[in-house]
């Protein structure tokens, strides 16, 4: 494992600049990395991030207090941190800006689905700005259903591609998109 | 549908206005006056949030202020049938130094309350012509056009009177009013007693605010001269009166706009500014001052702004917990101090503020509104990585600001001498003054924040605002968002609690325009600058209790709020539907218009002293 992050965070000053790829380039690109995500990214870890007790205010509604789920949002930390420095180091992988990022189901709730940890390009072809959870895709429900890696061509320009994310079980236990955009839009999110 | 009892009121009134107008002889056209804290409406009257017994529009005024000032009130254009006018608002002579800015008051439309109100302020020449009802504006049987008249009162005036006519020609018929300026010797202090934040994120909102100057640069936009002066220009507008401007430059993830920050290279030790150009750019007019060069107060640097730094700039999160991590910040903000002293930009305050939460899903921890007490350490470090960036010495003023809400009071002891600028839910705050006072013992920085009075609460609601920090012995207060008037400001109007200005890009003009909210705010945080000059001759409670009992009857204590009961809960069994302990109504439906007018004349009475 160390070494393999050691070639990654080598490599990956050549690999941080921008290069124009055709989408279908780049859409190989990113299953590359997407395929690797799936070795890479722990499971087990994965689901220690979020709180129990996020999870028990997740799906809480309160007419008097509509955030009562977000202002409850909490992660723990170390289980956090260890996977977003994965998927960092994956998005290093890309040939050009690109974003790992992180979602899970719901626990007990197979429906909804959840971005668990973004990252610095703030891309994705599915998160709806702001959504603390948002009903599933159908293109992650066959990631999470067959464990196949799908690719998504979505809005703006974006392509993703998603691969499976598997406990020491065998599971799978969430999934990661890997996403880049043919034309970045340098201040969409900064906000 | 049957109107409701309050439009039949307000038809009935507005009738009225217009039959008084007709009896006493004004049937062509007619030029009226109105205070400012009366703001008229598009029928001859007074909106109703402001109507008080014996307001009403008047053929002369007098307004009084001390040098260094503006004074302000609304003209009205009266037509009682559609037609041509023009409007010649005259000059001061010239050796009073007396500069006469002029605006047409759009009345915006209210579907909540059917009703129209005045509030964006749309420059025009001292000489204007137009008709009634306004093409522009569509108000239906529109008979009456206001107009805002801003005075500047320069420090050198002399004390005196000063005189101009303004004159409206309406077919062919002329009606005037004498406009009059008394000038106090009293000198308005350059600095403010309180600060009046107005803050705002990112700038992808102005390509769909300012199309026209947009859609022809194409993806150029952002680059383009236009651009960065368009940013600076809201600097502008919010600095001339009396304000400032705050824009976060960069979102949850950690993604910074390129404008925001110097751009960077390397990696680990190796990472560096690589180009300040567009940094420079944008805020190099603005921490010299000559950015508002043109302006009636003159060039100085802006006080505050926000550094770009938060968890992923300058060092990337990769490295956080390691060695590069430290480095990386290290190498960036030491470049970033010795870049700004070189600038002899050291009137300015960097501000390390995060503003990102958690639940956007970027980062364990909440740099914003904390509430989760294993986010403290992250606060601590960063204050740890920050005084090792910059030097004790340097003559750069780095300051770590927090907002604050949930946890206040365990903030305000966890954090002593890590914070030092702390911007407080104004709510939570008002149950603390033990807070408020022990954070000003220690030397820091207090605000407080909240919303915009809708256009719809009257005219003095803006000026409480200002008053409140003033009264509680702090520092300022931020509009939390001063530019989203909403996607239709104009014709479907949701009241402005998040924006005091708009943008002029349907008026032809390619920058921000005032409100009549931000122009009394203004007055008021003039006069409070004035009157706490006056701590040097009066005990300051001397003045703050007189200015709270002419402004809504109340003694000090009455700005203060009991203890609420959720205040005892841990932080983290609280909600939004906790009920705190409610203002009296002296701080709401009971303030009247006219309550800052009672202070400022308190302020006067003071003033007159002066000689």
């Amino acid at each position: 494992m160390r070494g393999i992050i050691a070639f990654l965070v080598a490599a990956s000053p050549l690999l941080v600049g921008q290069t124009q790829l055709s989408a279908e380039a780049r859409a190989q690109e990113l299953d590359r990395v997407a395929k690797a995500a799936t070795a890479m990214v722990d499971g087990d870890v994965c689901l220690h991030i979020q709180t129990k007790r996020s999870i028990e205010f997740l799906q809480k509604k309160d007419p008097r207090d509509p955030w009562i789920a977000s202002d409850n949002f909490d992660v723990d930390h170390p289980a956090f941190i260890q996977t977003k420095k994965t998927l960092m180091r994956l998005a290093r992988l890309c040939p050009e800006a690109c974003d790992a990022n992180l979602w899970m189901p719901l626990e007990g709730n197979p429906e909804p689905v959840q971005v668990l940890i973004r990252n610095v390009y703030e891309m994705s072809s599915f998160w709806n700005w702001g959504n603390l959870h948002q009903p599933m895709p159908d293109e992650m429900k066959r990631v999470l259903t067959t464990g196949e890696r799908v690719t998504f061509r979505g809005k703006r320009g974006m392509i993703s591609v998603l691969a499976p994310v598997y406990d020491s079980l065998g599971n799978i236990v969430a999934l990661v998109e890997v996403v880049s955009q043919e034309r970045r839009d340098l201040q969409e999110n900064v906000k | 549908m049957q109107p409701r009892r309050s439009e039949l009121r307000l038809l009935f009134l507005s009738r009225l206005a217009i039959t008084l107008m007709a009896a006493l002889g004004c049937s062509a056209g007619d030029l009226l006056t109105l205070p400012e804290h009366f703001r008229p409406d598009p029928f001859g009257g007074i909106v109703e949030a402001d109507r008080s017994p014996g307001a009403a529009p008047a053929r002369t005024i007098v307004m009084e202020g001390a040098r260094a000032s503006f004074v302000s009130c609304h003209l009205l254009a009266i037509m009682t049938q559609p037609g041509d006018y023009s409007l010649d608002v005259g000059s001061f002579p010239a050796a009073s130094g007396l500069q006469v800015d002029l605006y047409r008051e759009w009345f915006h439309y209210l579907p909540a309350t059917k009703n129209y109100y005045p509030d964006a302020l749309v420059p025009i020449a001292a000489q204007y012509r137009s008709k009634l009802p306004d093409p522009d504006n569509r108000v239906a049987n529109q008979t009456a056009q206001a107009f805002w008249l801003d005075v500047w009162i320069p420090s050198g005036t002399a004390p005196g009177t000063y005189r101009l006519k303004a004159a409206l020609n309406a077919d062919g018929k002329l009606s005037t009013v004498p406009i009059e300026v008394k000038v106090l010797a009293a000198l308005v202090p350059a600095e403010d007693a309180v600060a009046m934040d107005h803050n705002t994120y990112g700038t992808s909102w102005l390509v769909t605010d300012y199309p026209s100057l947009s859609k022809p640069a194409g993806d150029a936009f952002f680059a383009s001269d236009r651009y960065f002066e368009l940013i600076q220009a809201y600097h502008k507008v919010l600095y001339e009166n009396r304000g400032v401007f705050h824009q976060l430059g960069y979102g949850h993830g950690g993604k910074v706009g390129p404008e925001f920050a110097p751009r960077l290279e390397g990696t680990g030790k190796s990472r560096h500014v690589a180009d300040w150009s567009m940094y420079d750019r944008h805020f190099g007019p603005l921490f010299d001052g000559t950015a508002f060069a043109k302006t009636h107060l003159g060039p100085r640097p802006t006080k505050l702004v926000y550094l770009p730094i938060n968890p992923e700039w300058p060092a990337s999160f990769l490295w956080w917990g390691e060695p590069g991590y430290e480095k990386e910040f290290l190498n960036v903000v030491g470049e970033m101090e010795r870049h700004f002293r070189e600038k002899g930009w050291t009137n300015t305050r960097f501000e390390m503020f995060f503003n990102h939460k958690k639940r956007y899903k970027a980062f364990p921890w909440d740099g914003d509104e904390a509430r989760f007490p294993n986010d403290t350490a992250y606060m601590l470090e960063y204050k740890r990585l920050l005084q090792l960036a910059v030097p004790p010495d340097s003559p750069v003023k780095f300051v770590f600001r927090t907002d604050s809400s949930w946890t206040l009071d365990r903030q305000a002891k966890d954090l002593a001498g890590v914070v030092n600028f702390w911007v407080c839910g104004q709510g939570e705050l008002a149950y603390q003054p033990e807070v408020a006072r022990a954070l000003k013992e220690r030397g820091d920085t207090v605000w407080t924040y909240g919303a915009s009075p809708l256009v719809t609460e009257p005219a003095s609601h803006i000026a409480l605002q200002a008053l409140r920090p003033w009264i509680w012995g702090i520092d300022g207060f931020v509009h939390w968002m001063a530019t989203d008037a909403g996607p239709d400001p104009w014709f479907n109007f949701a009241g402005g609690a998040e924006a005091l200005v708009y943008s002029g890009d349907r008026f032809g003009v390619g920058a921000p325009i005032p409100s009549v909210r931000l122009k009394l705010q203004r007055n008021a945080v003039q006069d409070i600058a004035l009157l706490n000059e006056f701590r040097k001759t009066h005990p300051v409670e001397q003045l703050r209790a007189e200015a709270a009992r002419r402004f809504n009857g109340t003694e000090l204590k009455d700005w203060w709020s009991p203890r609420p009961a959720y205040a005892d809960k841990d932080p983290l069994d609280r909600t939004n539907a906790d009920e705190g302990v409610p203002e009296g109504p002296k701080f709401h439906e009971a303030l009247d218009a006219g309550a800052w007018q009672r202070v400022r004349t308190y302020v006067f009475d003071l003033a007159r002293e002066v000689k």
